[in-house]
């Protein structure tokens, strides 16, 4: 018994004398604006965003210990869930919408469809207690990781108290979320003009600015607001979207714009999971039923010819940064957690 | 290293006592009619045979300062506490504040204000495992009382009230400002028994987001606290 703890006590040493070479440091890639998030009140360090990303690959975070972050938020598919249009949680429970793509979260003032939240420390409090996603409580997961054999050593190593609260937790999932920074995709190099745009994803860029980027805005390709953009209300599960936090008529239907960064990957789209394919996704926009709250930007018919769809999905693929979707760094820490 | 802290904690506490700061205490006493609230204690509802009981009572105090007529003389640093009715542990607040001083009025909150309910995760009371958070629609219940009354027709006659919001016309902080005596601040009476009284158990027996519901119940909140005589 002895000895397993100290081979594990040993094990998360040496991990932290190798990830401390590596350096998870987080930039603000080149021409982005400045984050939200404020960082001088959780400052980034190895020890923690590794105890993070332990956390949110660790299904001790629900209540019969089955479902982690990484259910619903899978790293190859751009942290969402994938094949799902309602992600599914504990006991196969079926949610109301779909699980949302995550990264570059340190721009985000809001989480989830309606803005539910206003704090990324706060975010990862929701999928615990939902009684359809994990259906446990803060209280009792910090008990969990209390009596477990390695989690007062990670907290020790990371906040230099071994004493495990809901404030350390919750701190060390956001560290490791505000490390999925996806910059790196063709987009952003020919951005930095170290590759170049075929004819058809230039001229698809030239249609997305035309058509999408009010709400789409780069280079977060969202403008993080809440937007009714048409979608009808599906009647079984009666998603009223922001209004059901402001209470306020005007905003009905309206759902918060989703980062179109990854979306190869992030399939299916909108909050309910409707559609499974870009196409449809751009056909919704070139149909779209006037409504008393539809966004002000969707007012004018979009008019796409069918090649004119097929070279803006060009351009959507450039979206596409592999490097964040195969970045070991944000992977399944199974040096810890497979022990 | 055990000893030596000791001596830097003994120094200090001379400093402070010979600087004559001392630490003032405010104290909250839940009440039910003309006694100390008892947690799970049947009371009877004044002419009629219907009861009440009260299982939680928990709330934040936040935000105290003492005045002197209009004048800031002190306002307490992270001032937050949780008073949990079943902890009388809770009901005393320490303040640091010079004994000497004259001060005739005492303001603070019930509640948590909008900048810390926007400021992200808090340890010490305003920690989330507390059980005062949110979690669908994040933010602090600023209070928060469970209990059972024949005139519930909920299931098990429960009724469970949980108070908060904190964004604009949603919003249930509520300020408090008492007058107090000026060399200690006596004991401050919540007499719950007349809060409950204002709800009519029998329509109402629930409220568990924020909501207009929510807002006309906090703002019945500042006509109970009260400084005993």
């Amino acid at each position: 018994m002895k000895i397993k703890t100290i081979v594990i006590s040993c094990i998360i040493f040496l991990l932290f004398a190798f990830v401390s070479a590596d350096g998870f440091l987080f930039t603000t890639p080149k021409n982005w604006p400045k984050p939200v998030y404020n960082f001088k009140k959780n400052q980034l360090t190895d020890s923690k965003i590794l105890l993070g990303r332990v956390l949110f690959y660790d299904p001790i975070l629900s209540r019969n210990n089955t479902i982690s972050c990484a259910n619903c938020h899978s790293q190859y598919t751009a942290f969402t869930h994938v094949d799902h249009a309602l992600s599914h949680g504990i006991d196969d429970r079926i949610g109301t919408r779909n699980s949302p793509a995550l990264m570059n979260l340190a721009w985000h003032h809001s989480f989830m469809w309606d803005g539910a939240i206003n704090h990324l420390d706060m975010q990862a409090l929701a999928p615990i207690s939902h009684h359809d996603e994990m259906d446990e409580n803060i209280k009792h997961v910090t008990e969990k990781l209390q009596a477990s054999k390695f989690y007062p050593l990670l907290f020790y190593n990371a906040f230099n108290d071994s004493t495990i609260t809901g404030e350390n937790t919750l701190k060390a999932i956001s560290q490791f979320m505000l490390i999925l920074v996806s910059a790196n995709s063709k987009y952003d190099k020919v951005k930095r003009m170290e590759d170049s745009f075929t004819k058809q994803e230039e001229n698809g860029y030239r249609l997305f600015k035309q058509n999408c980027a009010s709400c789409h805005t780069e280079p977060l390709f969202t403008n993080m607001d809440f937007e009714n953009n048409g979608l009808p209300i599906d009647s079984l599960l009666h998603d009223i979207g922001r209004k059901r936090i402001t209470k306020n008529d005007q905003d009905y239907l309206k759902f918060k714009v989703p980062t179109l960064r990854n979306i190869e990957f992030s399939n299916p789209y909108m909050h309910d999971g409707r559609f499974k394919r870009i196409y449809e996704v751009i056909n919704h926009y070139t149909n779209i039923q006037n409504s008393k709250t539809l966004s002000l930007k969707l007012q004018k018919p979009m008019i796409l010819t069918s090649n004119e769809k097929v070279d803006l999905t060009a351009f959507l693929l450039t979206l596409t940064d592999k490097e964040f979707l195969f970045n070991p760094k944000f992977g399944f820490p199974k040096e810890v957690l497979l022990r | 290293m055990k000893t030596m802290k000791k001596l830097i904690y003994l120094l200090l506490l001379f400093i402070l006592k010979w600087n004559g700061l001392n630490a003032q205490s405010i104290c909250f006493n839940p009440m039910f009619g003309a006694s100390k609230l008892v947690l799970n204690k049947q009371y009877y509802i004044a002419n009629s045979t219907d009861s009440i009981q009260i299982e939680t009572l928990k709330f934040y105090i936040s935000n105290v300062e003492f005045y002197n007529n209009e004048q800031l003389l002190y306002k307490e640093k992270n001032s937050f506490h949780l008073i949990d009715a079943a902890d009388s542990s809770t009901f005393n607040l320490p303040i640091n504040f010079l004994s000497n001083t004259f001060f005739n009025q005492i303001k603070f909150n019930i509640g948590i204000d909008s900048i810390t309910n926007y400021g992200g995760a808090m340890g010490g009371d305003l920690d989330p495992t507390k059980g005062m958070y949110w979690t669908w629609q994040n933010g602090y219940i600023n209070f928060k009382i469970e209990g059972k009354s024949n005139l519930s027709i909920a299931k098990n006659k429960e009724f469970v009230f949980h108070l908060g919001g904190y964004q604009n016309s949603f919003s249930t902080l509520q300020t408090i400002q008492l007058p107090v005596q000026y060399l200690s601040v006596s004991p401050i009476n919540i007499a719950i028994d007349k809060w409950i009284n204002e709800i009519d158990l029998n329509k109402q027996n629930h409220i568990m987001s924020p909501s207009k519901e929510a807002v006309l119940l906090a703002n019945k909140l500042s006509t109970i606290f009260s400084v005993s005589k």
